[in-house]
Protein backbone atom coordinates (compact mmCIF):
# COMPACT_ATOMS: atom_id res chain seq x y z
CA UNK A 1 0.00 0.00 0.00
CA UNK A 2 1.17 3.40 -1.21
CA UNK A 3 1.71 6.35 2.17
CA UNK A 4 -1.47 8.33 0.54
CA UNK A 5 -3.90 5.49 0.33
CA UNK A 6 -2.80 5.41 3.91
CA UNK A 7 -3.15 9.15 4.51
CA UNK A 8 -6.69 8.71 2.39
CA UNK A 9 -7.85 6.05 4.77
CA UNK A 10 -7.43 7.98 7.81
CA UNK A 11 -9.06 11.10 6.11
CA UNK A 12 -12.12 9.62 5.32
CA UNK A 13 -12.34 7.62 8.59
CA UNK A 14 -10.96 11.24 10.72
CA UNK A 15 -14.13 12.65 8.79
CA UNK A 16 -16.52 10.46 9.71
CA UNK A 17 -15.14 9.71 13.46
CA UNK A 18 -15.64 13.73 13.96
CA UNK A 19 -18.77 13.93 12.67
CA UNK A 20 -20.36 11.28 14.64
CA UNK A 21 -18.20 12.16 17.54
CA UNK A 22 -20.17 15.78 17.22
CA UNK A 23 -23.57 14.11 16.64
CA UNK A 24 -22.94 12.33 19.97
CA UNK A 25 -21.61 14.95 22.15
CA UNK A 26 -24.29 16.86 21.39
CA UNK A 27 -26.82 14.45 21.47
CA UNK A 28 -27.36 14.56 25.07
CA UNK A 29 -30.43 16.99 25.36
CA UNK A 30 -31.60 19.07 28.13
CA UNK A 31 -31.11 16.44 30.27
CA UNK A 32 -27.18 16.91 30.53
CA UNK A 33 -27.73 20.23 32.53
CA UNK A 34 -25.26 21.36 35.28
CA UNK A 35 -28.09 21.15 37.69
CA UNK A 36 -29.67 18.49 39.40
CA UNK A 37 -32.86 18.31 41.70
CA UNK A 38 -34.59 14.93 42.70
CA UNK A 39 -35.25 13.60 39.19
CA UNK A 40 -35.23 17.00 37.35
CA UNK A 41 -32.15 18.30 35.65
CA UNK A 42 -31.34 21.94 34.06
CA UNK A 43 -28.88 24.63 33.10
CA UNK A 44 -29.18 28.03 33.63
CA UNK A 45 -26.89 28.81 30.53
CA UNK A 46 -29.84 28.00 28.13
CA UNK A 47 -30.72 30.92 25.59
CA UNK A 48 -27.56 33.14 26.50
CA UNK A 49 -24.99 34.24 24.73
CA UNK A 50 -22.29 33.19 27.44
CA UNK A 51 -23.35 29.32 26.10
CA UNK A 52 -20.20 27.54 25.30
CA UNK A 53 -20.43 26.29 21.87
CA UNK A 54 -21.30 22.74 23.03
CA UNK A 55 -24.26 23.32 24.85
CA UNK A 56 -25.47 25.96 21.96
CA UNK A 57 -25.39 22.63 20.05
CA UNK A 58 -27.09 20.78 22.56
CA UNK A 59 -29.72 23.32 22.89
CA UNK A 60 -30.36 23.65 19.19
CA UNK A 61 -30.46 19.60 18.76
CA UNK A 62 -33.17 19.42 21.89
CA UNK A 63 -34.63 23.01 22.66
CA UNK A 64 -34.21 25.11 19.32
CA UNK A 65 -35.30 28.50 20.38
CA UNK A 66 -35.42 28.16 24.22
CA UNK A 67 -36.06 31.12 26.65
CA UNK A 68 -33.38 32.27 28.80
CA UNK A 69 -33.45 31.17 32.43
CA UNK A 70 -34.84 34.81 33.66
CA UNK A 71 -38.28 34.09 31.78
CA UNK A 72 -38.84 30.21 31.39
CA UNK A 73 -36.74 27.13 33.67
CA UNK A 74 -36.62 24.35 31.51
CA UNK A 75 -36.27 21.15 33.67
CA UNK A 76 -36.03 17.89 31.91
CA UNK A 77 -36.83 14.23 33.90
CA UNK A 78 -35.18 10.93 31.80
CA UNK A 79 -35.31 8.80 34.64
CA UNK A 80 -37.50 8.64 37.91
CA UNK A 81 -35.99 9.89 41.67
CA UNK A 82 -34.49 6.31 41.66
CA UNK A 83 -32.89 6.80 38.52
CA UNK A 84 -34.57 4.41 36.28
CA UNK A 85 -35.63 5.26 32.55
CA UNK A 86 -39.14 6.45 32.44
CA UNK A 87 -40.81 3.19 30.82
CA UNK A 88 -43.82 3.97 28.91
CA UNK A 89 -45.07 0.34 30.10
CA UNK A 90 -44.75 1.88 34.17
CA UNK A 91 -47.20 4.04 35.84
CA UNK A 92 -45.83 6.77 37.84
CA UNK A 93 -47.01 9.13 40.16
CA UNK A 94 -45.96 12.89 39.80
CA UNK A 95 -47.05 15.41 42.68
CA UNK A 96 -46.32 18.73 44.29
CA UNK A 97 -46.96 21.97 45.71
CA UNK A 98 -47.52 24.94 43.79
CA UNK A 99 -44.44 26.21 42.11
CA UNK A 100 -43.28 29.21 42.27
CA UNK A 101 -43.31 30.52 39.08
CA UNK A 102 -45.99 32.72 37.11
CA UNK A 103 -47.14 29.76 35.15
CA UNK A 104 -45.75 26.06 34.97
CA UNK A 105 -46.14 23.22 33.23
CA UNK A 106 -45.59 19.56 32.49
CA UNK A 107 -45.27 17.55 29.23
CA UNK A 108 -44.42 14.29 27.92
CA UNK A 109 -42.23 13.77 24.69
CA UNK A 110 -40.92 10.85 23.06
CA UNK A 111 -36.74 10.30 23.65
CA UNK A 112 -36.76 13.18 20.42
CA UNK A 113 -38.51 15.57 22.19
CA UNK A 114 -41.35 15.07 20.17
CA UNK A 115 -45.48 14.56 21.41
CA UNK A 116 -46.55 11.02 20.85
CA UNK A 117 -50.33 10.66 20.04
CA UNK A 118 -52.19 9.09 22.84
CA UNK A 119 -56.52 8.44 22.75
CA UNK A 120 -56.71 11.15 25.45
CA UNK A 121 -55.35 13.64 23.07
CA UNK A 122 -53.51 14.95 25.94
CA UNK A 123 -49.61 15.80 26.34
CA UNK A 124 -49.48 18.23 29.52
CA UNK A 125 -50.57 19.68 33.01
CA UNK A 126 -50.05 22.80 34.02
CA UNK A 127 -50.68 24.95 37.17
CA UNK A 128 -54.11 26.19 35.77
CA UNK A 129 -55.71 23.02 35.67
CA UNK A 130 -54.18 20.82 38.65
CA UNK A 131 -56.78 20.21 41.69
CA UNK A 132 -55.11 21.05 44.95
CA UNK A 133 -56.21 18.53 47.93
CA UNK A 134 -56.78 20.18 51.66
CA UNK A 135 -52.72 20.20 51.67
CA UNK A 136 -52.08 22.15 48.83
CA UNK A 137 -50.79 19.14 47.25
CA UNK A 138 -51.70 18.20 43.84
CA UNK A 139 -50.63 14.49 41.63
CA UNK A 140 -51.36 13.37 38.73
CA UNK A 141 -50.75 9.57 37.16
CA UNK A 142 -48.32 9.00 34.69
CA UNK A 143 -49.60 6.03 33.07
CA UNK A 144 -50.50 4.20 29.61
CA UNK A 145 -53.67 3.75 30.75
CA UNK A 146 -56.57 5.98 32.49
CA UNK A 147 -56.15 4.82 36.27
CA UNK A 148 -59.76 4.51 38.08
CA UNK A 149 -59.44 7.97 40.00
CA UNK A 150 -57.72 10.82 39.68
CA UNK A 151 -55.77 13.08 37.16
CA UNK A 152 -54.43 10.75 34.15
CA UNK A 153 -51.49 12.01 31.77
CA UNK A 154 -50.59 9.71 29.27
CA UNK A 155 -47.34 8.00 29.05
CA UNK A 156 -44.83 7.25 26.18
CA UNK A 157 -47.01 4.81 24.25
CA UNK A 158 -44.42 1.16 25.28
CA UNK A 159 -41.22 3.06 24.78
CA UNK A 160 -39.33 4.97 26.57
CA UNK A 161 -40.40 8.79 27.56
CA UNK A 162 -38.91 12.19 29.05
CA UNK A 163 -41.00 14.63 31.08
CA UNK A 164 -40.07 18.33 30.27
CA UNK A 165 -41.24 21.02 33.24
CA UNK A 166 -41.60 24.77 32.44
CA UNK A 167 -41.34 27.43 34.73
CA UNK A 168 -42.51 30.57 33.19
CA UNK A 169 -40.66 33.87 34.84
CA UNK A 170 -39.53 31.38 38.35
CA UNK A 171 -39.35 33.31 41.40
CA UNK A 172 -36.07 34.77 42.64
CA UNK A 173 -35.76 32.47 45.10
CA UNK A 174 -36.14 29.42 42.58
CA UNK A 175 -33.03 31.01 39.99
CA UNK A 176 -30.98 31.80 43.02
CA UNK A 177 -31.15 28.17 44.41
CA UNK A 178 -32.83 25.73 41.79
CA UNK A 179 -31.21 22.91 43.17
CA UNK A 180 -32.75 23.15 46.25
CA UNK A 181 -36.06 24.28 45.69
CA UNK A 182 -39.08 21.89 45.94
CA UNK A 183 -40.38 19.99 42.67
CA UNK A 184 -42.68 17.62 41.80
CA UNK A 185 -41.99 14.36 43.11
CA UNK A 186 -41.46 11.68 40.37
CA UNK A 187 -42.18 8.04 41.76
CA UNK A 188 -42.35 4.64 39.82
CA UNK A 189 -45.78 2.45 41.25
CA UNK A 190 -45.21 -0.11 38.95
CA UNK A 191 -45.22 -1.61 35.81
CA UNK B 1 2.94 -0.86 11.19
CA UNK B 2 5.37 2.09 11.64
CA UNK B 3 4.36 3.36 7.92
CA UNK B 4 0.77 3.92 9.65
CA UNK B 5 1.82 6.22 13.00
CA UNK B 6 1.94 9.21 10.65
CA UNK B 7 -1.64 8.65 9.01
CA UNK B 8 -3.45 7.68 12.60
CA UNK B 9 -1.88 10.77 14.26
CA UNK B 10 -3.03 12.75 10.94
CA UNK B 11 -6.42 11.39 11.14
CA UNK B 12 -6.98 12.10 14.71
CA UNK B 13 -6.22 15.97 13.62
CA UNK B 14 -8.57 15.32 11.12
CA UNK B 15 -11.45 13.95 13.61
CA UNK B 16 -10.81 16.40 16.22
CA UNK B 17 -10.87 19.04 13.81
CA UNK B 18 -14.19 17.79 12.29
CA UNK B 19 -15.88 17.38 15.23
CA UNK B 20 -14.91 21.21 16.49
CA UNK B 21 -16.07 22.44 13.34
CA UNK B 22 -19.31 20.27 13.13
CA UNK B 23 -19.89 21.49 16.63
CA UNK B 24 -20.19 25.16 15.82
CA UNK B 25 -22.21 24.45 12.59
CA UNK B 26 -25.09 22.31 14.18
CA UNK B 27 -26.87 25.63 15.33
CA UNK B 28 -26.45 27.66 12.13
CA UNK B 29 -27.87 24.21 9.69
CA UNK B 30 -30.53 23.49 12.69
CA UNK B 31 -31.88 27.47 12.77
CA UNK B 32 -31.90 27.49 8.76
CA UNK B 33 -34.47 24.17 8.90
CA UNK B 34 -36.14 26.08 11.36
CA UNK B 35 -36.52 28.96 9.57
CA UNK B 36 -37.70 26.57 6.38
CA UNK B 37 -40.40 24.92 8.06
CA UNK B 38 -41.66 28.19 9.77
CA UNK B 39 -40.97 30.12 7.00
CA UNK B 40 -44.15 29.01 4.67
CA UNK B 41 -45.99 31.74 5.34
CA UNK B 42 -42.92 34.02 3.86
CA UNK B 43 -39.94 35.88 5.16
CA UNK B 44 -40.28 38.60 6.87
CA UNK B 45 -44.38 37.95 8.08
CA UNK B 46 -46.01 37.19 10.82
CA UNK B 47 -47.55 33.67 11.13
CA UNK B 48 -49.96 32.72 13.47
CA UNK B 49 -49.76 28.86 13.72
CA UNK B 50 -52.31 26.38 15.88
CA UNK B 51 -51.39 24.56 18.66
CA UNK B 52 -48.69 21.93 18.22
CA UNK B 53 -49.84 18.07 18.03
CA UNK B 54 -48.01 15.03 17.22
CA UNK B 55 -49.12 15.90 13.58
CA UNK B 56 -47.88 19.52 13.33
CA UNK B 57 -44.62 19.96 15.56
CA UNK B 58 -42.60 22.26 13.21
CA UNK B 59 -39.66 22.49 16.12
CA UNK B 60 -38.14 19.90 18.63
CA UNK B 61 -40.05 19.95 21.97
CA UNK B 62 -43.34 22.29 20.93
CA UNK B 63 -45.37 23.26 23.92
CA UNK B 64 -48.79 21.92 23.77
CA UNK B 65 -49.99 25.12 26.12
CA UNK B 66 -48.47 27.88 24.20
CA UNK B 67 -50.22 29.45 20.78
CA UNK B 68 -46.65 30.03 18.96
CA UNK B 69 -46.88 33.35 16.05
CA UNK B 70 -43.41 32.95 14.34
CA UNK B 71 -41.67 35.44 12.07
CA UNK B 72 -38.19 33.89 9.96
CA UNK B 73 -36.68 37.51 9.58
CA UNK B 74 -33.76 38.43 6.86
CA UNK B 75 -32.40 41.89 7.15
CA UNK B 76 -30.20 41.79 3.71
CA UNK B 77 -32.62 44.44 2.68
CA UNK B 78 -33.46 46.41 5.59
CA UNK B 79 -34.24 46.75 9.24
CA UNK B 80 -38.07 44.73 10.25
CA UNK B 81 -40.23 46.11 12.37
CA UNK B 82 -42.04 43.63 15.08
CA UNK B 83 -45.27 44.59 17.10
CA UNK B 84 -46.30 43.08 19.01
CA UNK B 85 -49.69 42.88 21.42
CA UNK B 86 -50.14 40.90 24.45
CA UNK B 87 -53.38 39.39 25.72
CA UNK B 88 -54.38 40.92 28.91
CA UNK B 89 -53.97 38.73 32.19
CA UNK B 90 -52.16 36.03 30.70
CA UNK B 91 -48.05 35.13 29.88
CA UNK B 92 -47.30 36.00 26.23
CA UNK B 93 -43.71 37.53 25.45
CA UNK B 94 -41.99 37.84 22.04
CA UNK B 95 -38.27 36.93 22.26
CA UNK B 96 -35.87 37.08 18.95
CA UNK B 97 -33.07 34.15 18.20
CA UNK B 98 -30.11 35.10 15.76
CA UNK B 99 -28.63 32.68 13.21
CA UNK B 100 -26.31 31.61 16.08
CA UNK B 101 -29.86 30.67 17.63
CA UNK B 102 -28.82 33.22 20.43
CA UNK B 103 -31.50 35.09 22.29
CA UNK B 104 -30.88 38.56 21.33
CA UNK B 105 -34.52 39.81 22.74
CA UNK B 106 -36.73 39.01 25.32
CA UNK B 107 -39.93 40.75 26.50
CA UNK B 108 -43.17 39.36 28.20
CA UNK B 109 -46.11 41.28 28.89
CA UNK B 110 -45.83 42.60 32.47
CA UNK B 111 -42.65 43.85 31.06
CA UNK B 112 -44.40 45.30 28.47
CA UNK B 113 -46.81 46.77 31.40
CA UNK B 114 -49.52 44.90 28.76
CA UNK B 115 -48.67 47.37 26.42
CA UNK B 116 -48.39 47.11 22.59
CA UNK B 117 -44.75 47.97 21.38
CA UNK B 118 -42.73 47.52 18.44
CA UNK B 119 -39.29 46.70 18.18
CA UNK B 120 -37.20 47.46 15.18
CA UNK B 121 -34.34 44.93 14.08
CA UNK B 122 -31.20 46.22 12.61
CA UNK B 123 -27.59 45.23 11.46
CA UNK B 124 -24.79 47.39 12.65
CA UNK B 125 -24.45 50.42 10.38
CA UNK B 126 -28.31 49.90 9.10
CA UNK B 127 -30.74 53.20 8.95
CA UNK B 128 -33.53 52.84 11.07
CA UNK B 129 -36.29 55.11 12.12
CA UNK B 130 -35.57 57.90 14.91
CA UNK B 131 -37.13 57.74 18.07
CA UNK B 132 -37.91 53.86 17.89
CA UNK B 133 -36.38 51.02 20.17
CA UNK B 134 -33.53 49.18 18.44
CA UNK B 135 -32.04 45.62 18.73
CA UNK B 136 -28.79 45.65 16.57
CA UNK B 137 -27.49 41.95 15.73
CA UNK B 138 -24.42 40.52 14.00
CA UNK B 139 -26.29 38.07 11.75
CA UNK B 140 -28.80 39.09 9.21
CA UNK B 141 -31.61 36.13 9.20
CA UNK B 142 -33.17 34.92 12.87
CA UNK B 143 -36.72 33.76 14.13
CA UNK B 144 -38.73 36.26 16.11
CA UNK B 145 -41.42 33.72 18.22
CA UNK B 146 -44.03 35.07 20.30
CA UNK B 147 -45.67 32.97 22.95
CA UNK B 148 -49.02 33.08 24.04
CA UNK B 149 -50.00 30.98 27.01
CA UNK B 150 -53.56 29.14 26.58
CA UNK B 151 -55.61 28.61 30.07
CA UNK B 152 -57.87 25.82 27.30
CA UNK B 153 -56.90 24.56 23.56
CA UNK B 154 -60.15 25.71 22.93
CA UNK B 155 -59.93 29.42 23.30
CA UNK B 156 -57.34 29.62 20.85
CA UNK B 157 -60.14 30.28 18.04
CA UNK B 158 -61.43 33.42 20.16
CA UNK B 159 -57.65 34.70 20.10
CA UNK B 160 -57.19 34.94 16.59
CA UNK B 161 -58.50 38.48 16.26
CA UNK B 162 -55.91 39.85 18.57
CA UNK B 163 -53.13 37.47 17.82
CA UNK B 164 -53.56 39.29 14.17
CA UNK B 165 -52.08 42.01 15.97
CA UNK B 166 -48.68 41.04 16.25
CA UNK B 167 -46.95 41.93 13.11
CA UNK B 168 -43.65 41.41 11.22
CA UNK B 169 -42.51 43.35 8.16
CA UNK B 170 -39.47 45.19 6.39
CA UNK B 171 -38.91 48.62 7.27
CA UNK B 172 -39.61 50.87 4.39
CA UNK B 173 -40.20 54.31 5.66
CA UNK B 174 -37.49 56.05 8.03
CA UNK B 175 -39.63 58.65 9.51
Amino acid sequence: MKSWHRYTITLVGGLAVGLGAAWALTGGGLGDGAIRNGAWTTSLGYGTKATDPLTRAMVARSGLLALPAKETLYWMATTDEAGAPLDGDCRYSLSGTALDARWWSVTVYDEQGYLVDNAARNWSVNGANVALDANGEWRVTISPAKPAAGAWLPGGKGGPFQLTLRMYNPGKAFRAAPARAALPRLVKEGC
Amino acid sequence: MRAWLGPLAFGLIVAAATAGAAILAIPYGLMNVAMERLGQGGINHMSHGNLATPERQPVVRPSPDLAYSTCPYDLSKGPIAIDMTPVPGRYSSLSIFDAATDVIFVRNDVEAGGKPFRIIVARAGQEVPKGAEVVRTQHDRGIALVRLLLKDPSEIGALTAIRGQSSCRTVTKLK
